[in-house]
């Protein structure tokens, strides 16, 4: 009963904080979207340059089954390559906190690494694997999320708030028990930082992969074929297909992280 | 029934000898404990007192084996106090409450018993038990950050009572807590206290929280830190709220206010 009657007005505030964070930028949103909109009529600004965004809607509307043909296998390819990112990242960050000694080292060459334009290995990947091979996309964005991810947890694994370990000591829990009470949940948040900084980093890594050629009917290759063929709105309202696409696959991640760790979302009481 | 004084024939519960505990703090050492000579005996009620900075804690860290003395020797029942450790024999609550954000408030009060391989139903009973003690019946599913501070601090005494130590060892544990609070888990820590014949280190900023509770008072001085007085503590049990005010308990505060004004007001000054 009281649980009842406490849990409710709890959840009705959550709402109303997301309510509360997305309610700026969209209004945001919306002014610079007007903005363009009356940019491009009073400056009369050319299609081939920038197509006012009621074009570009009206393009995604006329073009909508071949967007949306062409968004499926991209969507499939960034959802593989955040899970095949994200699930390497974080078995690499268990294997290197189990190292706890060298982890630092790790962490410095795993930052060097990372400078490197992970993109730039898509052609290479294209003959490793086949263009038209899906698996040549997704290891692109698998290497870029991985990065991250592994990054992120790895040091949520490590950061043990110093009470917890006293406590944890003091009753002289095993490193196993240490591991699965304190360190894992500890890093949770970490992990899902990691995850939504990869979330972005898939899209890119696959549409970009893509433009490098593959299976005709996918959303980099429409927008590189598009342009060339110089069919502006069309470009345009792909990008905008992607752009939604990172959208969605961000606002899963947040809702993975609500579901994994709500504590992180219960408001303090004081 | 309980062992009111100390009794000096019998082998002490804790036993330090010589204990010196200097800390490298990034700029010059930090004489946190200088050659401690202490001696607690079974089933005592030992309260530690003194200004801020002289070392309570880091005693207190010492006898549960979480710090390691610089010199000399800490023995529990006759056996190091790491055996005692390892053993599980001690309960511990300090100065903050470090609840876990992950765990629900009944969670975090299993988790000393979740450690000790306690069945579910018999963990859960326990939690159930020492909410009602502390007084937070109906909170279990909260998590931490939805309790004042002074509710977390009895989550956290709640934890450290849940399984039965042999030793309890509590850094300022009621600091947070309301008059009302205070008095009444004084009162419950003495029921406690005398139905299971743990020994106790406490450690108190009040003076007459330290006489109402203890067998025996510990003053220490700063700068080193030093045992500067042990005043034993007559009174009789069980006390009660009446204790409080008679001339005996007045007397005994009066003593332990002198001797803690000794170790604050600066006597010599260089
Ligand atoms: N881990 C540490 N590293 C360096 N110095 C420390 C450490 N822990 C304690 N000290 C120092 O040791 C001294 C004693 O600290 P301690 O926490 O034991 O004091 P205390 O008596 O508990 O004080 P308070 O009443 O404020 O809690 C202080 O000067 C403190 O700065
Ligand atoms: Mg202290």
């Amino acid at each position: 009963m009281t649980q009842l009657s406490v849990a409710a007005p709890v959840r009705l505030s959550i709402r109303g904080n997301v309510v509360r964070a997305v309610y700026p930028a969209v209004l945001v949103g919306a002014v610079i979207l007007i903005a363009w909109e009356l940019a491009v009529h009073l400056f009369n600004i050319q299609p081939y340059l920038l197509p006012a965004p009621s074009a570009i809607v009206a393009e995604f509307g006329k073009s909508f089954s071949t967007i949306a043909s062409a968004a499926q296998i991209t969507t499939i390819a960034v959802i593989g390559g955040a899970l095949l990112g994200a699930a390497t990242g974080v078995i690499a960050a268990f294997i290197v906190a189990l190292f706890e000694k060298f982890a630092n080292t790790v962490l410095v060459l795993v930052a060097i690494l990372s400078c490197a334009p992970v993109v730039a290995l898509a052609p290479i990947f294209n003959a490793w694997f086949g263009a038209t091979s899906l698996m040549s996309k997704i290891a692109v964005a698998a290497i870029m999320v991985f990065f991250p991810v592994m990054v992120a947890t790895t040091k949520g694994l490590l950061s043990v708030h110093p009470l917890h370990r006293e406590l944890m000591e003091s009753l002289s829990a095993s490193r196993f028990q240490l591991m699965v009470w304190v360190r894992i949940p500890g890093a949770v948040p970490s992990l899902f930082d990691g995850m939504r900084v990869g979330a972005t980093l898939s899209v890119i890594g696959i549409i970009v992969a893509e433009y490098f050629g593959g299976t005709a009917n996918a959303l980099g290759v429409l927008i590189a074929n598009s342009a060339a063929l110089s069919q502006f709105p069309l470009t345009w309202a792909a990008v905008a297909a992607a752009s939604l696409l990172g959208l969605v696959v961000y606002g899963a991640v947040m809702l993975i992280e609500r579901l994994v760790a709500p504590w992180r979302f219960t408001p303090a009481s004081r | 029934m309980t062992i009111n004084t100390p009794v000096t024939d019998a082998r002490p519960a804790i036993s330090l000898r010589n204990v010196t505990k200097t800390f490298d703090a990034g700029g010059g050492l930090v004489h946190a404990l200088d050659d401690i000579d202490l001696d607690i005996a079974p089933g005592a009620f030992v309260s530690l007192l003194g200004p801020s900075g002289c070392g309570k804690s880091t005693l207190l860290r010492v006898i549960g084996d979480l710090v390691k003395p610089t010199e000399g020797v800490v023995e529990v029942n006759g056996r190091s106090a790491e055996a005692a450790r390892k053993a599980r024999e001690y309960g511990m609550a300090f100065q903050a409450p470090g609840l876990m954000d992950w765990r629900t408030i009944r969670r975090n009060i299993e988790l000393p018993l979740q450690v000790q391989g306690v069945p579910r139903n018999e963990r859960r009973a326990r939690a159930e038990e020492m909410l009602e003690l502390v007084r937070l019946t109906g909170f279990e599913n909260h998590r931490p950050r939805q309790l004042s501070g002074g509710m977390q601090q009895r989550v956290a005494i709640a934890r450290a009572l849940a399984f039965q130590p042999k030793l309890l060892l509590m850094d300022e544990p009621l600091g947070a807590l309301d008059e009302m609070n205070r008095e009444y888990l004084q009162r419950e820590l003495l029921r406690i206290w005398r139905s299971t014949g743990t020994t106790i280190v406490f450690v108190t900023h009040s003076v007459s929280e330290a006489v109402f509770l203890s067998t025996e008072v510990v003053v220490m001085s700063p700068r080193p830190g030093r045992i500067a007085d042990r005043i034993p503590i007559d009174l009789p049990y069980p006390r009660t709220d009446e204790t409080r005010m008679t001339e005996e308990f007045y007397h005994a505060e009066s003593r332990v206010r002198t001797a803690l004004h000794s170790v604050l007001e600066p006597v010599q000054v260089g």
